[in-house]
C-alpha cells in the first residue's frame, strides 16, 4: 500500500501541474483551483504514505 | 450609476442575513439566493464581478463566524492532527480522530465540488428547479428522520459518538453534503441526515456538520478571493464590508441557537418549511412566469 500512495501522490502532483499550466485538455484552459485541489490530494496520499511507513516499523 | 446597478444596499443586507442564518440552518443557501431575488423581481445582476466579489465577501463573514464559534475545537483538532501525523498513527484521543473524520469528510465535497459545480450550476440555478429541489431537502430530511427512528427507536440501535465513526462513515457523510452542489439541497441537512443514519444523536450530526462546512465556506471563499480586486469591485465594497459583517453576526447567532435547538429537537420543523418554502415558490414561479 505504500507504494501506492506514493504513485497516487507522484499522479496527482502531475495532474495538478497540468492544470497549473493549461496542458488538461478537460476542461480546457488553466485551472487553479482543480490544480490546488490535486496537489492537496498528492499532498493527503504522502500523509497516507506516512501512516503505512509509521505503522510498518512499529 | 453606482451599486443600482449590482445590488442596492438594501437588498444587500436582506442578501447578507438570508447568507448567515441559511448557510447553517437546513434550508439551503443558495437555494434562497436563488429564489428570494427573483420572487422579489430583483434587478440583481448575479452574473457581474461586483456582485460575485460582495457574495464572497458574505462567505468570508460566514465562515469567519464558525471559526469564532469553534476557535477552542479547532485548535484542538488542528493539535491532535499534527500530534497524529508526527506520530504516524491516529491515536484514540478523540480530537485525533474528529480531526481525520473531517479530512474524511471534506475530500470528497471538495472533489466533486471543484470538478462538478460549474456544470451543476450552469444545469439547474434556475428558480424553477431550486423551488422542487427545495421540496426534496424537506422530503429527505423527514425520511432521514423516520430512518433513524426506526433504526434507534423501534430496534433499539446504539448511538454512537462523534468521535466513535470510521473513517468510511465521514467519507459518507462528505458524499452527503456533496448533494448540495444541486441548488435547493442544503449541505448542513444533508449531513445532518447522514450522521444521523450512521448512529449520532441530532447533536453530534449538528456539531459534525458545522465543524465540516468551516473549511469548506473558508476554501470555497478563499479560492474567489481575486474576486474581491475586480475591476468593478470597488463599487460594492462598503454593501461588501456592511454585508460580510452581518453574514458574520447571524451566522454565529444561527449556530448559537441551532447547537443548542439539536440537544433535545430534530430536523421536522426546518423539513416542513422547506417543502411548504418550496412548494409555494413553485405555485407563485409557475404562475408569474418567472421560471
Amino acid at each position: 500500500m505504500k507504494q501506492v500512495a506514493v504513485i497516487l501522490a507522484v499522479v496527482f502532483l502531475i495532474v495538478a501541474v497540468l492544470y497549473w499550466t493549461g496542458h488538461m485538455p478537460w476542461p480546457p484552459g488553466v485551472h487553479t483551483k482543480h490544480g490546488i485541489l490535486f496537489a492537496v490530494l498528492a499532498l493527503l496520499c504522502l500523509v497516507w504514505y506516512r501512516f503505512q511507513s509509521a505503522s510498518s516499523t512499529r | 450609476m453606482r451599486t443600482d446597478a449590482v445590488v442596492t444596499f438594501v437588498q444587500a443586507m436582506l442578501l447578507a442575513v438570508l447568507q448567515g442564518v441559511s448557510e447553517l440552518f437546513p434550508i439551503s443557501s443558495l437555494g434562497h439566493t436563488v429564489l428570494v431575488p427573483a420572487l422579489f423581481r430583483w434587478n440583481v445582476d448575479e452574473g457581474s464581478d461586483a456582485f460575485l466579489a460582495f457574495v464572497v465577501a458574505l462567505h468570508l463573514g460566514t465562515a469567519l463566524a464558525l471559526v469564532a464559534f469553534y476557535g477552542r475545537d479547532w485548535l484542538a483538532l488542528a493539535r491532535g492532527l499534527l500530534a497524529s501525523l508526527v506520530r504516524g498513527r491516529i491515536g484514540e484521543e478523540p480530537n485525533e480522530r474528529v480531526a481525520w473524520l473531517l479530512v474524511a469528510g471534506t475530500v470528497p465535497v471538495a472533489v466533486l465540488g471543484v470538478l462538478l459545480e460549474s456544470s451543476v450550476k450552469r444545469l439547474f440555478a434556475a428558480p424553477l428547479p431550486v423551488s422542487l429541489f427545495l421540496v426534496a431537502n424537506g422530503g429527505l430530511m423527514l425520511l432521514g428522520e423516520r430512518l433513524r427512528r426506526r433504526q434507534h427507536v423501534n430496534a433499539g440501535h446504539p448511538y454512537r459518538a462523534l468521535d466513535r465513526l470510521g473513517m468510511r462513515d465521514g467519507v459518507l457523510v462528505g458524499l452527503a453534503q456533496s448533494l448540495a452542489l444541486l441548488p435547493g439541497i442544503s449541505r448542513s441537512g444533508a449531513a445532518i441526515v447522514a450522521g444521523l443514519l450512521r448512529d449520532l444523536r441530532h447533536e453530534d450530526a449538528a456539531r459534525y456538520s458545522f465543524l465540516l462546512a468551516t473549511p469548506v465556506i473558508f476554501a470555497a471563499a478563499a479560492l474567489e478571493i481575486p474576486k474581491l480586486f475586480a475591476p468593478d469591485a470597488h463599487v460594492v465594497l462598503v454593501e461588501a464590508l456592511a454585508g460580510a459583517a452581518l453574514a458574520g453576526v447571524t451566522a454565529y447567532a444561527s449556530v448559537a441557537f441551532l447547537t443548542r435547538w439539536f440537544r433535545h429537537n430534530d430536523l421536522s420543523p426546518f423539513a416542513w418549511y422547506c417543502i411548504v418554502a418550496g412548494g409555494l415558490a413553485f405555485a407563485l414561479l409557475v404562475t408569474k412566469g418567472i421560471a
